[in-house]
């Protein structure tokens, strides 16, 4: 029975996604970092 | 919350088909003109780059530009084509089923793309129509090429006319279900293809052939080069969704997973329908005769894509993430660390995945307006659709090639198959890898795409691109031992691995999976907000382009030797 409830609540409870966001947010960094480099080739050139 | 607003899942309706003999070898055919074109243009790629590092000239007086456009036309529009198509028929057919006058109707299709397919495939290697795959006017083409290129997109369109019929009788059968999302996304793609594909049509119908013909003296280049992109920046996207049909449905499967949302998928592909054509000036940004406001505008609609994009990356992060930690990987990046990477399914697409980072960033880069003319019509674009089409689209197809063909063939993927598949990705990673970002680099230096080998009269500048050059040389000569490692896998898929039966894996929604909206199905309202989008972007440019063109082009063939 104790399983059973226990199986329960994870099933109900919001998955943790911690890895999902810093994985999105080194995504988007490296877009940012890729375009800021290349608009200083722009500027400079 | 109102019951009639939303469609439960249903047993009935998620139900896999078999796919019967006969249909297979319909699938199948497509199959062998992809793997043929991939061999034959992966070849053209390879002299390509040993030209362009110096040391090489073609033999039999073969010129440079004859073999980059059967490189462009066969890889680019036939090897994908034929793959998206076959594969597609696949997908529907295992999820809604396909009739005997359908299949009829599909061999139709099959066989005016082929048809239209060796029309152009002549005239190419017969040097009469060296004008590579953009065939920009005013460089004149023999007819044949431009009738043969009418017959493959009036053959896609059967294609598309038979998966929309498919899912309609589905739809008829099953009244209140939501389609099968693979069935959705399927259609979705073919509703992109024919809006888009209608620009490509009137090109080359009213323009081109009469034109080649000498019926017309004259083309209107601007209004022909617009159309093109018109069509080629959705073809991009035709190329795309279906790797991230596999990635959002098919992938969770294979590595043990389910759907991470079957909403928010469905709405990525309806905000790629809607974003994916009224933004073709990005590639016209260094174009005069387009008023810059309008670039602007598509300028701005173009950046509404990497909404949908980032919303599959996403996606598909919380996917390997809730399916590890299911699994019991705890720790912040244990779920990674414990995904399949010995399984070449899974495998080979995650490195298309991979590469689709830097592709989707230089993307960004590329569509930046001002900052375009840093890269316009160098080497640095060539590095950008070699990561997106020839990394992360083909290596989700061949991903796909390791369990399809082996389900249509009736046999299976063997683990010697399976860990050559491994090498066979890790050899075209490596390879892309040294070649694509040589070409980044080099195209930043000033390096120009397209052109012949040459030293420029011996100026600074083009020295500084030799080395990248030679590096080109090399990763593309890695790149063609990849494409021989996976023909041969091909060939040993389809032919000889031992008989059995391989799963066509197909992704299911979680247990208590929040039910998809209603409106998600609602056809009508997302192609009249794709028109009402593509009227808004065209109308008046288009208008001025016409209104105030230059004087049109007569016929250029003697630069590419067709007169």
């Amino acid at each position: 029975m104790k399983q059973h409830g226990k199986t329960h609540t994870n099933v109900d409870k919001e998955p943790n996604l911690k890895g999902t966001l810093i994985s999105v947010g080194v995504l988007g960094l490296f877009i940012i970092i890729s375009w800021v480099a290349v608009f200083a080739i722009f500027l400079s050139r | 919350m109102a019951l009639h607003n939303v469609v439960l899942p249903n047993e009935d309706s998620r139900q896999l088909l078999p796919i019967p003999k006969k249909e297979a070898k319909l699938y199948m055919s497509f199959m062998y003109v992809a793997f043929i074109s991939l061999f034959i243009g992966g070849l053209m790629g390879l002299l390509q780059v040993l030209v362009r590092s110096g040391n090489f000239t073609l033999p039999f007086g073969i010129g440079y530009y004859q073999i980059l456009t059967v490189h462009g036309v066969i890889l680019a529009l036939v090897l994908t084509t034929f793959f998206i198509i076959g594969f597609q028929f696949a997908l529907m057919s295992k999820t809604v089923g396909m009739s005997d006058k359908q299949r009829n109707l599909s061999w139709l299709a099959f066989w005016i793309m082929t048809i239209g397919t060796i029309m152009t495939a002549i005239t190419i290697l017969l040097g009469k129509a060296s004008v590579l795959y953009t065939f920009y006017a005013p460089l004149k083409a023999h007819p044949a090429f431009y009738i043969g290129l009418a017959f493959v997109i009036v053959g896609t369109w059967v294609a598309a006319f038979v998966n929309w019929r498919q899912l309609y009788l589905w739809k008829k059968k099953h009244p209140g279900e939501k389609s099968p999302l693979l069935a959705f996304m399927v259609t979705i793609n073919m509703i992109m293809w024919f809006i888009a594909s209608l620009g490509i049509a009137v090109a080359v119908l009213v323009q081109f052939i009469p034109w080649s013909l000498g019926y017309a003296e004259t083309i209107n280049v601007l209004v022909s080069r617009t159309l093109f992109w018109y069509f080629g920046h959705p073809l991009v996207y035709f190329w795309l969704l279906p790797a991230y049909m596999a990635w959002y449905a098919i992938i969770p499967k294979i590595i043990g997973g389910k759907l991470f949302s079957d909403s928010l998928a469905r709405l990525s592909f309806v905000l790629f329908l809607f974003f994916s054509i009224p933004v073709g000036f990005h590639h016209q940004l260094t174009e005069p005769g387009i008023d810059p406001t309008w670039k602007f505008i598509q300028v701005v609609l173009t950046f509404m894509v990497i909404i949908p994009s980032l919303m599959t990356a996403f996606s598909l992060f919380a996917t390997f993430e809730i399916t590890g930690r299911r699994k019991g990987y705890g720790g912040l990046f244990g779920w990674f660390k414990h995904l399949p990477w010995k399984d070449v399914r899974f495998f080979a697409p995650f490195v298309g995945m991979l590469a689709f980072i830097p592709g989707g960033a230089g993307g960004i880069i590329n569509a930046s307006h001002q900052m375009n003319t840093l890269v316009h019509n160098t080497i640095w674009v060539t590095g950008h659709f070699h990561l997106t089409v020839a990394t992360t689209v083909i290596l989700t197809f061949f991903g796909i090639t390791y369990w399809l063909i082996p389900h249509l063939t009736g046999r299976k993927l063997t683990k010697s198959v399976n860990r050559l598949g491994i090498i066979q990705t890790i050899v075209w990673g490596i390879g892309m890898l040294i070649m694509s970002g040589a070409m980044h680099i080099q195209g930043l230096l000033g390096g120009p795409r397209r052109s012949d080998y040459s030293e420029y009269g011996g100026t600074e500048q083009a020295v500084t691109w030799g080395a990248y050059q030679m590096a080109q040389a090399i990763g593309g000569t890695i790149l063609f031992v990849g494409i021989i490692l996976m023909v041969y896998i091909f060939i040993k898929l389809a032919f000889f691995s031992p008989k059995g039966d391989e799963e066509f894996p197909i992704a299911e929604e979680e247990e208590n999976a929040e039910p998809t909206p209603m409106w998600m199905e609602n056809w009508k309202l997302w192609v009249a907000i794709t028109i009402a989008l593509i009227l808004f972007a065209y109308t008046i440019p288009f208008v001025d382009i016409i209104q105030n063109s230059p004087p049109g082009s007569v016929p250029f063939d003697w630069p590419i030797g067709n007169s």
